[in-house]
């Protein structure tokens, strides 16, 4: 059972620095002046907050570019317009339309990620900012047009008059603790990871059992929301709004906000936006010339401060380098003290994959035992890394069929076939950069279908299990990309580890490693060869494929040249000729 | 000083980064507070909005000032958004010092501060002409033009009067001006029987207008009413309606005759007619003032300032008249002015805020404005 | 069909303004992979340099128009090294922001230096344009379409047939093994800034006439540019003409035979269906990722 402790798995954490928040910042609103400039600033800075951090999750958490943030905090606030106005709605579920709207519309726009990234994302969400804008604009039986709507009332919930500035001011503080707490915490939980992987690497992700577009579409969505939310309290807060304040620019504005702070975290985005509503305010001694030197500012905080103020001030105090210390229950692969059986769990049958005129896979057959180590070699070009993307899922096969533990997934999609039990490493390492040692491997125990899943405290010791089990325990809180490129491929395979695979699928370990950890990985490979895992390893490193390997498939030109046990196949004159016919070379 | 004993409370980079200035020293002079737009795009108008107003605090100081006492503008920035506007009058409202205030030509703007306006409780005289602003009952918005229910009614009235023309084509920023500007001019026309053949709107800042040039001309209107926000629009749309060959008169909203669109428009304004709030030779004042204006900055002046000086002499006089810059007294003076003669025209100021109930007609000959007449309605 | 063929030949000279700055987009995309928003400024800069060389220094037109393309392309230079350089190695993202930040910069100081007044430039030939049966042909629109051909025809020259251009393309298309060669990478990549700055100043000098000088109006055609080069095809060259001239043309006809206040959801509701549908638009290549 679980021994550690790990803050990020505790389900009330946050809650009483929650408490304090509140109550601070209700004081706060109540010494703050009750109208007039300072109010006027502290609303709008607090109302930009709470959309701002939605671009956190989207942007900072997921990776995903949205420049519409304003039209989402538009529709929120022409929820509550309108709701109120001309529907004569309270205000809870006028904004409850608003941000519903929005959301919808966010998922929508989700959609969009289905096939497109970086720059496409920009310019879809730039459309949807331009047409809403539009809309806003020319639909005026409906959004009241240029003019604007006026006179927008603020809320009495549950008998509170939130009429006063103090009181609204309260409330939209409130709301902007919570959302800054939720947005924290959402990062070091489940989904927050999943969106960090994708951000990181989509591939991995999917192949640790992220469902990839679903995570985005979700990103999209809870930013929406978030944007939702801004707006309808501005809407209430100023009483008057009108399409020009949600147009492209606001946009642009709120995304500076939120590299300004640091995308990384809700608290760096608070810091962003607070920064840039006073920065036109200090700035305003400059006159004409303030827009300029908040161009230039923009330029010089890209440059120098690339993970904005919130990561400068994070650099100067060193974070979490407490170890976790506590007994870790034993991987669960480690006590199934199985031998090889005659079941076979991995069935490949005709596997051709063309690219074009070029046959990568022309019609491999290959079975994969429960309990046994499967080495597939060839030399370079022979269609080994082809095999695996398709057999992951990450190519679509011209025709052949993969069935994995009885059931057919040649169409699966790549995080269904994770589901199923099938885990992977990649020669090119994919690790998650943006993440620490231990949720790169938590990521792994997460996948859906693990045994322990659901359980964050589980998960975590999962991970720290399967970190002991590579030696990288000590490491767990650095960064990833701190650490050696061996190192990185053991995190990687702990990551496969922790998800307690049915078969593990390593593709080319040893490539780009020196002689050292070459030698590492063999004893690492024979560790998990007593102890069971069924394993796929893809190499043509002779050497360590004959310490470890029960079974041995050999391609070459897309085609199975051999197949057999290792003194039968690597006697094989084909093999052979094969092997020595080429040049070997290490491809890294 | 309650506000300043809170700031120092609320402590933190609020107070440190925009340094409160104090009630202190106020004593010296009368402080009106004004937005203006520094940055942005109305930036050009904002700086002859400052213009204007430097010619009536000169004109207002040299007759001895307000109750013995200079009279000063401090202004803040509106960056022309309404956010900017909101935070630029809140803040001019937080120094505490400022017995009136001047509000902006842009209607939304006004419509965007009119929350705070009304919790200010002191006059604020603005330019803005949404017939709604006066409207809705605030009773510290004062309007120094002619709103747009009487720029519709005057170009209805000169067009279909005047001019004798039945086939009007409306053209109109779909913006809160134009579409304000358009209702009121269908309105008018649909009191004289008169239904347009074509009301087309458009988006500000366009790359070309030959669609609607040629929806302008399929409809082969024998008069063209048009409201554009901005020269740029107005300059194109002029450009390829003589391009494809639309002769007919047109008389325009007072965009068509400043100086920027004259500009950028050249011959194909030529033989339009305007609307005009403020027009050079309309009275012996708006005389004096051009002549004062271009002397002193080598340029035509235009209703950009002309709203702005007027509304400081009319707050210097009311001040006077009341002997006092209690708000209440200086609005109830406001509102006791008949008569008074003003660079935009005769201000008989109503209990809802309204000062002008006319504009003047001016003819493009040339290039050069000329006064063809002003028409005032009583009601 | 009269207006038919007068809405066609103004769609055709307003998309030809869109392809010619979405070529300056195409060219620092496959460079440099950098998404430069600070296109549209370089119009605007590019006719503010006319009409000092013009209206205030009072230099004939054309060489105003080289002169103010010479120092355009200096600019270029200046511009990369402030936005792109620093950020090289950091991903698409930083360098996106950075040029977002420089078209505020440019703006706002151009607006300090030259006021907020628009200027009037006049056009290539002093004849407003000819009457060709029913279509009026407004010279200035057949200065850009003309314009707009012979830039192609050069670039097409430029970059197939000229030692230099091989090199450029060798960049564009494989940095690593351009740099294996020999091809100095650093330097191409700072002449092909030059270049589209240059070619972005010259569109804005062309419709400087048509849309007058403003500190605004560069933003109004970069963002219907960039929509254009992804409708031609992220990336690719004629896509990138193609989809201008096809933008204008939609947006031309969209705006007289369905609704002029829309006119602008035309081009973003094409470029939506472009990317729903067929993201790699007309000439564009799949996207894939490679594991």
């Amino acid at each position: 059972m679980a021994h550690v402790d790990l803050a990020s798995a505790r389900i009330w954490r946050g809650a009483p620095q929650a408490v304090a928040a509140c109550v601070a910042v209700v004081a706060l609103a109540f010494v703050a002046p009750a109208e007039g400039y300072y109010l006027n600033i502290l609303m709008q800075a607090v109302t930009y907050a709470i959309a701002v951090s939605g671009l956190v999750v989207v942007l900072g958490y997921c990776g995903q570019i949205s420049i519409a943030q304003a039209a989402f905090f538009g529709i929120g606030a022409y929820g509550v317009a309108i709701g109120t106005g001309d529907f004569g709605l309270g205000f809870v579920p006028s904004l409850l339309m608003g941000v519903a709207a929005a959301g919808l519309l966010g998922l929508i726009l989700g959609l969009g990620s289905l096939r497109l990234g970086g720059h496409y994302l920009a310019m879809v969400t730039i459309s949807f900012q331009q047409i809403m804008t539009l809309f806003a604009t020319n639909w005026i039986s409906f959004t009241h047009g240029p003019d604007g709507i006026r006179d927008i009332p603020r809320p009495t919930i549950l008998g509170v008059s939130f009429a006063n500035g103090h009181a609204f001011l309260a409330l939209c503080l409130v709301c902007l603790v919570f959302s800054t707490l939720a947005i924290w915490r959402l990062k070091t939980g489940r989904l927050g990871r999943a969106m960090q992987a994708v951000r990181d690497n989509e591939l991995a992700a999917g192949t640790c059992g992220i469902n990839v577009f679903g995570t985005k579409v979700m990103a999209f969505g809870m930013s929406a929301v978030m944007g939702g939310v801004g707006g309808g309290l501005f809407a209430s807060g100023f009483q008057y709004i009108s399409p020009d304040q949600f147009t492209f620019g606001e946009s642009i504005v709120l995304l500076t906000m939120a590299l300004l702070g640091g995308v990384q975290s809700p608290f760096g985005s608070l810091v962003g936006t607070v920064v840039l509503v006073l920065l036109p305010e200090w700035l305003r001694f400059l006159k004409q010339i303030y827009l300029a030197v908040y161009g230039a500012a923009v330029i010089l905080i890209m440059v120098f401060l690339p993970d904005g103020l919130w990561g400068l001030m994070l650099d100067r105090v060193i974070r979490r380098s407490k170890p976790i210390v506590g007994d870790v229950s034993p991987l669960p692969l480690l006590s199934e003290q199985g031998a090889e059986t005659d079941e076979i769990v991995l069935k490949v049958e005709g596997l051709a994959k063309h690219f074009g005129g070029v046959k990568a896979l022309d019609g491999v057959d290959l079975a994969v035992r429960r309990g046994s180590v499967h080495a597939l070699i060839g030399p370079n070009g022979s269609g080994k890394s082809t095999f695996i993307n398709v057999v992951t899922g990450l190519y679509r096969p011209t025709s052949g069929t993969v069935t994995f533990a009885g059931t057919d997934i040649t169409h699966a999609a790549p995080h269904l076939r994770n589901r199923a039990g099938l885990a992977r490493t990649y020669q090119n390492i994919r690790v998650f950069r943006g993440m620490t040692v231990l949720e790169n491997v938590m990521v792994g125990a997460e996948r859906p279908g693990n045994d322990i899943a659901e359980n964050p405290a589980q998960v975590v010791d999962r991970a720290l299990a399967a970190l002991d089990f590579v030696g990288l325990r000590a490491d767990a809180h650095r960064q990833v990309g701190a650490l050696s490129y061996g190192h990185q491929r053991y995190v990687e395979i702990a990551r496969g580890l922790a998800a307690s695979p049915q078969t593990l699928l390593l593709d080319e370990p040893a490539a780009g490693l020196n002689l050292t950890e070459k030698h590492e990985l063999g004893a690492l490979l024979r560790r998990l060869k007593g102890h069971g895992l069924t394993i796929l390893i893809i190499d043509h490193d002779m050497n360590l494929v004959e310490q470890v390997a029960d079974h041995i498939t050999v391609l070459n030109f897309g085609r199975r040249i051999a197949d057999g046990t290792p003194s039968v196949v690597l006697a094989n004159p084909d093999v052979i000729a094969a092997y020595l016919g080429e040049p070997r070379r290490e491809a890294a | 000083m309650l506000i300043t004993r809170r700031t120092t409370i609320l402590g933190t980079a609020l107070a440190a980064a925009t340094p409160l200035r104090f009630a202190r020293g106020a004593e010296e002079t009368i402080k009106i507070g004004g937005i203006v737009p520094v940055t942005g795009p109305a930036a050009e108008a904002g700086r002859f909005m400052q213009n204007g107003a430097a010619m009536a605090l000169e004109a207002i100081n040299a007759k001895g000032g307000v109750l013995g006492k200079k009279m000063e503008w401090v202004t803040e920035d509106d960056a022309t958004t309404n956010p900017g506007a909101v935070l630029g009058f809140s803040r001019l409202v937080s120094r505490g010092d400022c017995v009136a205030y001047t509000g902006s030509i842009r209607s939304t703007q006004v419509q965007a501060i009119a929350p705070d306006v009304l919790k200010a409780a002191k006059p604020v005289m603005f330019g803005g002409t949404n017939t709604g602003l006066t409207a809705a009952g605030n009773p510290w918005l004062f309007r120094c033009r002619p709103n747009d229910s009487y720029s519709g009614r005057v170009i209805a009235d000169f067009g279909a009067k005047t001019l004798a023309k039945k086939k009007w084509a409306i053209v109109h920023s779909t913006d809160a001006f134009g579409s304000g500007g358009m209702q009121s001019l269908v309105e008018n026309l649909e009191k004289m029987g008169i239904k347009p053949v074509l009301v087309q709107g458009y988006t500000n800042q366009q790359t070309d207008f030959t669609p609607v040039v040629l929806a302008v001309k399929s409809a082969e209107p024998d008069v063209i009413g048009s409201y554009f926000t901005f020269e740029n629009d107005l300059g194109i749309f002029a450009r390829q309606l003589r391009q494809l060959g639309v002769q007919a008169p047109w008389v325009g909203s007072p965009s068509i005759i400043n100086t920027t669109a004259l500009n950028l428009a050249g011959r194909s304004l030529f033989g339009t007619y305007g609307i005009a709030d403020y027009t050079p030779d309309s009275s012996p004042e708006a005389g004096t003032y051009a002549a004062d204006y271009t002397k002193r900055y080598k340029a035509a002046p235009d209703n950009q300032s002309t709203w702005i000086y007027d509304g400081l002499m009319i707050l210097a006089r009311a001040m006077n008249d009341a002997k006092s810059t209690e708000p209440q007294a200086v609005r109830k003076a406001i509102i006791a002015i008949k008569g008074f003669k003003g660079t935009e025209g005769t201000y008989n100021f109503d209990e809802k805020g309204d000062g002008l109930r006319g504009y003047n007609v001016v003819k493009n000959e040339a290039g050069k404005i000329v006064f063809d007449k002003h028409i005032e309605f009583n009601d | 069909m009269a207006i038919f063929l007068q809405l066609l030949f103004t769609g055709l000279g307003i998309g030809a303004i869109y392809a010619l700055v979405a070529l300056g987009f195409v060219l620092l995309i496959r460079a440099a992979s950098v998404v430069n928003f600070g296109q549209g400024q370089f119009s605007m800069v590019g006719a503010y340099l006319l009409v000092v060389c013009f209206n205030v220094l009072g230099l004939p037109y054309l060489l105003s128009m080289l002169i103010a393309v010479i120092l355009m392309a200096g600019f270029g230079v200046l511009f990369a090294g402030a936005t792109y350089w620093p950020l090289r190695h950091r991903g698409g993202l930083p360098v996106i922001i950075s040029t977002i930040g420089a078209s505020i910069f440019l703006e706002n100081i151009v607006l300090v230096l030259y006021g907020p007044s628009p200027e009037v430039l006049p056009g290539l030939f002093d004849s407003p344009g000819i009457q060709v049966g029913p279509v009026f042909m407004d010279s200035q629109y057949l200065s850009i379409l003309v314009s707009a051909t012979l830039l192609v025809i050069l670039q097409y020259v430029i970059f197939e047939k000229t030692l230099l251009g091989k090199k450029l393309q060798a960049t564009s298309q494989d940095k690593e093994m351009a740099s294996l060669l020999g091809i100095p990478v650093a330097m191409m990549i700072l002449i092909t800034f030059a270049y589209s700055a240059a070619l972005g100043g010259l569109a804005g000098m062309l419709v400087a006439p048509v849309l007058f000088v403003s500190v605004g109006m560069g933003g109004l055609i970069a963002l219907k540019a960039f929509a254009a080069n992804i409708i031609g095809g992220y990336g690719s060259i004629p896509g990138a003409i193609l989809g201008g001239l096809a933008l204008g043309v939609a947006e031309t006809m969209g705006a007289s035979y369905i609704s002029v206040p829309y006119k602008d959801a035309f081009a973003f509701f094409m470029l939506l269906m472009f990317l729903m549908v067929r993201p790699q638009g007309l000439f564009g290549e799949k996207i894939s990722e490679k594991a």
